[in-house]
């Protein structure tokens, strides 16, 4: 009986400990994953554009399409302040060409996705007693999962294509 | 299970009788005023305030995880995607991207206090540890929050 001994015990999922190894696991990536992502998106750097390129682009826009000109006379697309630093489509685009960055970001989101739902499975499983729908709960959660990752997915993927 | 040693368990123990027997005459007599009698009772040790700030920083950035992937589809169209970001770079969602920042370092950081307490379950360093996760947090969310709040709030200001 070797599944009643050893590691394949311990991680079953009915002990909840598989759930605590993936989260340890990814946790320890995410480290990485979204110190890369906070630093490339949301500090001032060159993944971003300058005011002064994101005030140019504006200008390019009202050009190419409606769309583009009636949100900005609308206020729904604003300039750049002095000194600000903005993510835009272009820059997000050049970036994702490269396969790397594919890789890098599909695997953020299934590192992000499965800490976060599974943390999310073990505090419902904190407050509901019942056995049955904490096992809803854990379902609920894996079908969040799923859902989020292809939609995650298919934004990395198919950004650019048409 | 995680192993558990006794030592620590006995602390645990007594941590927990003392919580009730200070919370004591509210448990006889059940209302809201008691019950916030009983929760300010409560001795919050630097152990029981890391759970709780990593169980709700933890809870607040799934809540963002899913706005935030859902909000990314935007991607598919590049107007689309423009008019989602400004709606970011309003002043009250720079307020709240240091609060993100802030949940995420806390979290990060707690998370890696945790790792090595399993490691090597150093039970008498947590709390030394718990000041530093909070000092280390501090300094991320206030040299970051700076980065990202300064055109919004503090170069206007700028001679």
């Amino acid at each position: 009986m070797s599944s009643e001994h050893g590691l394949q015990r311990i991680y079953s999922s009915r002990s909840g400990q598989l759930g605590w190894l993936m989260r340890r696991i990814t946790g320890v990536g995410l480290l990485f994953f979204v110190g890369l992502h906070f630093w490339i998106q949301h500090m001032p750097n060159g993944f971003l554009a300058t005011a002064e390129e994101y005030n140019e682009i504006i200008k390019g826009f009202e050009k190419i399409t409606p769309e583009f000109a009636d949100a900005i006379a609308k206020g729904k697309i604003r300039e750049a302040l002095p000194g600000e630093h903005v993510i835009t489509y272009d820059k997000v685009l050049e970036r994702l060409h490269t396969p790397l960055w594919k890789t890098v970001d599909i695997t953020l989101l299934l590192f992000a996705l499965l800490h976060g739902m599974l943390g999310m499975a073990n505090v419902l499983g904190d407050y509901i007693q019942n056995a049955s729908l904490r096992k809803v709960a854990v379902i609920f959660c894996w079908a969040v999962i799923l859902f989020l990752a292809t939609q995650g997915i298919v934004t990395v993927m198919t950004v650019g294509t048409n | 299970m995680l192993p558990v040693s006794r030592f620590s368990y006995h602390i645990y123990r007594l941590g927990m009788q003392e919580n009730i027997e200070r919370s004591g005459p509210s448990r006889d007599n059940p209302s809201f005023r008691t019950f916030l009698s009983m929760i300010s009772s409560y001795r919050i040790r630097a152990g029981m305030a890391a759970w709780l700030l990593h169980r709700l920083t933890g809870l607040s950035l799934v809540f963002y995880l899913v706005i935030h992937i859902m909000g990314l589809r935007s991607l598919g169209d590049p107007a689309a995607f423009e008019l989602y970001i400004t709606t970011f770079r309003n002043p009250l969602f720079k307020i709240a991207e240091v609060m993100l920042l802030g949940a995420i370092a806390f979290h990060a950081f707690n998370g890696v206090r945790i790792l090595i307490q399993d490691i090597f379950f150093r039970s008498e360093r947590q709390r030394i540890l718990f000041y530093a996760v909070l000092a280390l947090s501090s300094i991320v969310t206030l040299a970051g929050g700076l980065l990202i709040i300064f055109p919004y709030f503090i170069a206007p200001f700028l001679p």
